[in-house]
């Protein structure tokens, strides 16, 4: 026990605090500058310094740790006039431009000196002069303002781990700025201008255009950009979200933000977004009315159950929208249309990654807490760059690097290229050679754990591959292969974080089925990384050809015929058809009627091409969105949607959490769930909600994973599905999982060829990016990166023009040359022009029913 | 000019460095051999005997900090050499490293034994570039006698030595500082607890000694620590450098015991002011330290009588002045040097010394105002004692010292401006 006495009050602490947090405690306020709750200790500010009894210096606060019997006191004359003089420090260079700086109001600075602060200067000589950077794209510099507290710096290199920022030259003379000089090159998560005190670094977003005393309203929700679902807080004026922050109740991403979550708020004030709905006619979208456009669409789905059966309607649904517009989708289209043919893109591979993982462990296998990622014993990240496809989730892996915890990555590295210990970068084919060979390796390390014993079969009955002749097919160094299998075999309970690059191939089947045996025999947890906010609440809600909500399985008639008994209503019995399946069968005519909610299917899957003849063979296409996207525009009636900010609902994300997103404005469309309640209603099944807590309370009866949940619980942000402890399927069948011919594998690894890669691009996530014109400004065009050999060998620099064909299509995208790289891989990200998807033919893996990537060969240059 | 055989200071006098061989006919690295039979805790044991206080400025006893680094569980430590010398006025170190370099080797291995480093490095002032190459190949030649490396004399003892450049910035001659910049980080200092000897280099247990502290280390194991706490001041005992520079007629290094008075320095050892001027003031140890009157050279130099008087012994330059002297340009040009090396973390530092240059600037061109030497010396008391090291407490006592020493001086530049 440590007492101590602060201003004549004793406080008693169990573990040693700073006198900071100690004064805190005790709700005595001790001013701070250079500290930040996020960030460690670093007494530069000196703002903070008090009185301790037999010290004859003062201390820093914020760095010194009390002890048993300290006295101090933060109010004394002493102290009054040491802040009083680092005050005017502070000001003397400061310039006093309150009156347009973007910060005033919430300047601590300001705020300090009011209250400590001495009235007038003595600081007769002239301040220091810089112009104002306005270099970069989303971000002002404002090095006057700055007073070299370092918490941007500190929280870039010791949160963030970008280490972009600096502080250059010395003393008076120091300054902060980008290593890059003049623009920002990094990954713009704007945390360093969260933690600006003062106005150096402001968004050129709201520049000018933000009071924080003239905003109507703060909106406490959820980022909609990824499956990790950060806390932020956006703040609205005139109904219109003038900026996202982090919340002041930190969330679970501790007052941490990605570039989208920061940024990427713009895309719900774009003013492209559609407002009425749109109706084809003569060929040409047409605005109509509500009405008008409910009643079309209700009729002409009617027409077309009655003429070609049920399942000639199918429905697809984005992972952008809440679980009650997910929910009211599915039950209107097995209820008022009779069909299971609804699927969302978490079925590309979230879904059926998710599945196999099921069916082997058993139900929420892959529910676990993204915070668990630092405190294992290790990381293997496999099948996309983390960083970029959920940042805040890569920055568990980053920080536990930091730790000494092994990083292995294979694939492209992205984000994590100075944080892993072993990185192999190879064709889609050798990635599976190489998981085949790590599980024979870890399999003669490791004995089994025995919990499963027709997995122990399974596992037992693999062919055994050795490292040689992964590292042959990989091109790897074998010693460096020994070495990863080493530091693989050595970790008790690591994070295995898997990205969809690794399920969208051929062999994803094999990758997953190496994957699971990898989890089991090292007991790591599984993490499945997801590009959209709710993927896993769609997979909850039923939205699955073959599964209803909660997860439970179509077949299973108990759970179907309590379904019907609680709804009223009948279920169809067969199963569906999947994401992939439908744009098959509409490509042969047999899909008549497509409803599309908020997916963009044109930019999302393999193959442009083939989608956009699929989308055109459609006999009536209905695309519910907030833009005129890709697809939107080969629909027959178009329905304005409404984004994240402009509707209430909930989101599960990829631990299980369940969040509430609030509405912050309003917006000119209809709730997605309104609308298909309506036309379901025209089609003879009212569903009777008022509004969205209706949908959620039927959901919570329904589901036994949300059961009991209601959005009370839910605003408190640790609410984890199951949430009233209702039973998980632990069904596991593994029985009738095939086992992979990896020698046939190997042989077609070994054909040559340059191999087009997926890179996860963060600023171009799935289609809400798009209507970001931040986050598109950041890097607008798209590009091929390549090895420095290939390029050398085609004598291509960084910035060259260079074609790239496959079987599929030919695009020309500007070279950009890695080092990293080896010779044959490419690496493509998905824009929406010039993206992969351009480039890659349609190929379906039918053993997990997925779009594949890894199907062409690509030819480089003219 | 003393009666005792030059110590660190041997070879001084001849041109270039003593090569191993020459060293070895010296007796050097016999004190090697006497410490690596003996047991490392004895080893410390006499240097703790001996009263040895670091030489680089602060005169914290050695034995001490040493044994803190011993008593730290962690078995990887380091030892680092600060040759970062760049306390104007200061050129001690690099006489021994240039002249010498096989004693600060000697010195570092002896020590490196005693706390139990396996590996140092010595953090060389950027502008040393000849220090650099000698030392180089003074390091290659101990490798090859096996004084550093696997199993140094055969005995299994292990210590790798390397050099690393400064890059030209006065603060790294600050322990913490030094260990960022030879992270390769920023040169700035860290915040003490922890202290380098528990959490230092690499986060390890570091224990960080100047060049002329280490040069000590062969000859006490040499003499004897009790032998060696007999050499000047009981309070703080020893062999010191005096680097004496300004108006007197033979400025230069001197090698003297402790204690030796300012009035011994200056008129017996240097032979007095040059053309016989009065003495207007001194500075006793390097521009850091608070200048002193004539009326107290008779004051011992040490760690302990100076603090007497208002001063500190520092890195032991002597800086003498003469009665022709403007001490509101010298302490213009000390305060500049401050300004220029302040490495920008704190507040007080960063824009209080620039404050005090300015102010300090306009008086030395004539333009000063009313109130300037009030002034001053509010701005240096608000930098007193709120600074995070002791370069903006050394700025400010400095502009203290003058003001206060010279007071009429600078109420003049105001008048006559």
């Amino acid at each position: 026990m440590i007492t101590v006495t602060i201003n004549g009050t004793k406080i008693t602490f169990v573990k040693p605090v700073t006198i900071l947090e100690a004064a805190r405690a005790a709700g005595i306020d001790i001013p701070t500058l250079c500290h930040h709750d996020a960030l460690k200790p670093y007494g530069g500010c000196r703002l903070c310094l008090v009185e301790i009894e037999k010290v004859p210096r003062l201390q820093t606060s914020c760095s010194q740790q009390v002890s048993d019997g300290m006295v101090v006191r933060t109010e004394t004359e002493k102290v009054v006039e040491a802040r009083r003089a680092v005050l005017e420090f502070l000001l003397i260079n400061h310039p006093l431009d309150c009156s347009h700086c973007d910060k005033a109001g919430e300047c601590e600075l300001q705020d300090l000196a009011v209250k400590y602060g001495p009235a007038t200067g003595r600081f007769a000589e002239s301040k220091r002069k810089y112009p104002e950077n306005f270099e970069d794209p989303l971000i002002v510099r404002n090095r006057e303002r700055c007073i070299l507290c370092s918490r941007c710096v500190r929280m870039c290199d010791d949160v963030q781990g970008a280490s972009a920022l600096c502080v250059a030259n010395r003393g008076s003379k120091a300054y902060v700025e980008p290593f890059s000089g003049g623009r920002y090159d990094c990954e713009y998560c704007g945390n360093c201008l969260s933690v600006c005190p003062v106005g150096a670094i402001t968004s050129r977003l709201h520049r000018h255009g933000y009071r924080p005393w003239l905003m109507e309203r703060e909106v406490a929700t959820v980022c909609s950009y990824c499956g990790v679902g950060c806390s932020l807080v956006l703040q609205v004026r005139n109904n219109s979200v003038v900026r996202s922050v982090p919340g002041t109740d930190p969330g679970f991403n501790k007052g941490i933000l990605c570039a989208r979550g920061r940024f990427g708020y713009d895309c719900v004030n774009n003013g492209d977004k559609l407002s009425v709905p749109l109706m084809r006619r003569d060929g040409e979208l047409e605005p109509v009315t509500w009405e008008e456009a409910i009643t079309h669409i209700a009729h002409r789905l009617e027409e077309i159950k009655r003429d070609n059966g049920s399942d000639a309607v199918a429905g697809i649904i984005s992972g952008r929208c809440t679980n009650e517009d997910a929910y009211v989708f599915q039950k209107f289209l097995r209820g008022a249309i009779g069909t299971n043919n609804i699927d969302s893109v978490a079925g590309l591979a979230y879904g059926p990654a998710q599945r196999f993982f099921e069916r082997i462990f058993g139900q929420g296998v892959t529910a676990n807490y993204v915070h668990g990622i630092s405190n294992s014993d290790g990381i293997f990240v496999i099948g996309g760059d983390p960083t970029a496809v959920n940042p805040v989730l890569g920055l568990q892996i980053r920080s536990a690097h930091k730790k000494g915890v092994p990083v292995i990555v294979i694939g492209y590295p992205g984000g994590l290229k100075r944080f892993s210990k072993h990185t192999f970068i190879t064709s889609s084919p050798a990635e599976t050679v190489l998981l085949a060979a790590l599980v024979s390796e870890v399999r003669q390390m490791k004995s089994f754990p025995g919990e499963r014993p027709a997995f122990d079969e399974i596992i037992s009955g693999l062919q055994p591959v050795p490292l040689k002749s992964a590292a042959e097919v990989g091109r790897f160094g074998l010693n460096e292969l020994i070495d990863m299998a080493n530091t693989l075999s050595n970790m008790t309970n690591p994070s295995i974080i898997i990205g969809r690059d690794i399920v969208q191939t051929s062999t994803g089947h094999m990758n997953l089925l190496f994957l699971a045996a990898l989890a089991y025999l090292l007991n790591g947890k599984v993490y499945l990384l997801s590009e959209l906010p709710n993927e896993q609440g769609l997979l909850d809600m039923g939205c699955q050809p073959d599964m209803l909500p909660s997860g439970r399985p179509l077949a299973i008639e108990s759970f179907r015929k309590r379904c019907e008994e609680t709804l009223g209503i009948v279920l169809p019995s067969t199963p569906g058809l999947d994401y992939a399946e439908m744009i098959e069968a509409a490509h042969v005519g047999k899909i008549k009627a497509l409803y599309v909610m908020g997916e963009d299917a044109a930019l999302s899957l393999p193959d442009t091409n083939y989608v956009r003849d699929a989308l055109r063979n459609i006999e009536f296409l209905v695309v519910q969105d907030r833009f005129l996207t890709e697809t939107a525009r080969h629909a027959d009636v178009v329905l304005p949607a409404l984004s994240w900010a402009e509707k209430e609902g909930t989101y599960t994300n990829l631990e299980r959490r369940i969040q509430l997103t609030r509405k912050a404005v309003e917006g000119e469309g209809i709730e997605e769930w309104k609308i298909i309640s309506e036309i379901s209603k025209i089609l003879g099944l009212d569903t009777g909600y008022r509004d969205v807590t209706d949908v959620f309370a039927e959901i919570t009866r329904i589901s036994h994973i949300y059961r009991e949940v209601t959005h009370d619980h839910i605003a408190g942000g640790k609410c984890m599905w199951p949430y009233g402890g209702g039973p998980l399927r632990h069904d596991a069948h593994i029985e009738g999982v095939d086992l992979p011919d990896i020698i046939s594998v190997m042989k077609n690894s070994e054909a040559g060829g340059v191999h087009v890669r997926r890179e996860a691009h963060l600023f171009h996530s799935q289609n809400a990016s798009r209507f970001s014109p931040a986050l598109q400004s950041i890097s607008p065009e798209p590009y091929v990166k390549m090895s420095e050999i290939l390029a050398d060998r085609l004598s291509i620099r960084s910035g060259d023009y260079v074609k790239v064909s496959t079987e599929a299509g030919s695009i020309t995208l500007a070279a950009y040359r890695d080092p990293c790289l080896p010779e044959n891989i490419v690496l493509i990200p998905p824009f929406e022009k010039g993206g992969i998807f351009e480039v890659t033919k349609w190929k379906v893996n039918p053993l997990i029913n997925v779009p594949v990537l890894d199907g062409s060969r690509a030819t480089i240059g003219e | 000019m003393n009666s005792r055989e030059s110590v660190l200071l041997k070879n001084a006098d001849r041109p270039g460095p003593a090569g191993i061989d020459e060293y070895g006919e010296w007796g050097g690295y016999r004190s090697l051999h006497k410490a690596l039979s003996m047991e490392p805790g004895q080893v410390l044991d006499e240097v703790k005997k001996s009263g040895l206080r670091g030489r680089g400025g602060a005169g914290f006893p050695t034995g001490m900090k040493w044994s803190f680094a011993v008593a730290d569980p962690q078995t990887q430590k380091y030892l680092l050499c600060n040759a970062d010398e760049g306390e104007p006025g200061t050129f001690k170190d690099r006489i021994i490293i240039e002249k010498n370099p096989h004693l600060l080797i000697e010195g570092m291995v002896i020590s490196a034994y005693a706390v139990g480093a396996a590996s140092g490095y010595i953090y060389l002032r950027g502008e040393y570039p000849k220090a650099k190459d000698i030392l180089l190949r003074a390091i290659k030649e101990a490798y090859e006698k096996n004084y550093l490396g696997d199993s140094i004399l055969g005995k299994g003892v292990v210590f790798h030595l390397h050099i690393h450049c400064g890059a030209g910035a006065y603060i790294c001659g600050e322990e913490t500082a030094l260990i960022e910049s030879l992270e390769g980080k920023r040169g700035q200092p860290r915040i003490k607890p922890p202290f380098p000897v528990n959490e230092g280099f690499s986060s390890k247990p570091t224990v960080v000694n100047n060049v002329e502290t280490l040069a000590n280390i062969p000859y006490i194991l040499e003499i004897g620590g009790d032998e060696y706490a007999k050499i000047g001041s009981p309070e703080c005992p020893g062999l010191k450098l005096f680097s004496v520079s300004g108006h007197v007629k033979r400025p230069g290094v001197y090698e003297l015991p402790m204690g030796v008075t300012l009035r011994e320095i200056i008129y017996t050892h240097c032979g007095g002011i040059r053309g016989d001027r009065k003495l207007k003031g001194v500075i006793p140890g390097g521009v850091s330290t608070p200048v002193l009157l004539p009326d107290t050279i008779d004051c011992p130099m040490d760690f302990f009588h100076l603090g007497k008087v208002g001063s500190m012994l520092g890195s032991g330059a002597v800086i003498v002045f003469d009665e022709t002297v403007d001490m509101v340009k010298v302490c213009l040009r000390i305060t500049k040097f401050f300004e220029h090396e302040s490495c920008g973390k704190c507040t007080p530092c960063r824009e209080g010394v620039s404050w005090l240059r300015a102010v300090l600037e306009r008086m030395s061109n004539g333009s000063g105002r009313g109130g300037d030497k009030d002034l001053l010396t509010e701005v240096s008391n608000n930098i007193a004692g709120k600074t995070f090291c002791p370069l903006g407490e050394n700025a400010a006592a400095a502009v203290q010292s003058f003001v206060n020493n010279f007071g009429d001086e600078f109420k003049e530049k105001i008048k006559s401006g």
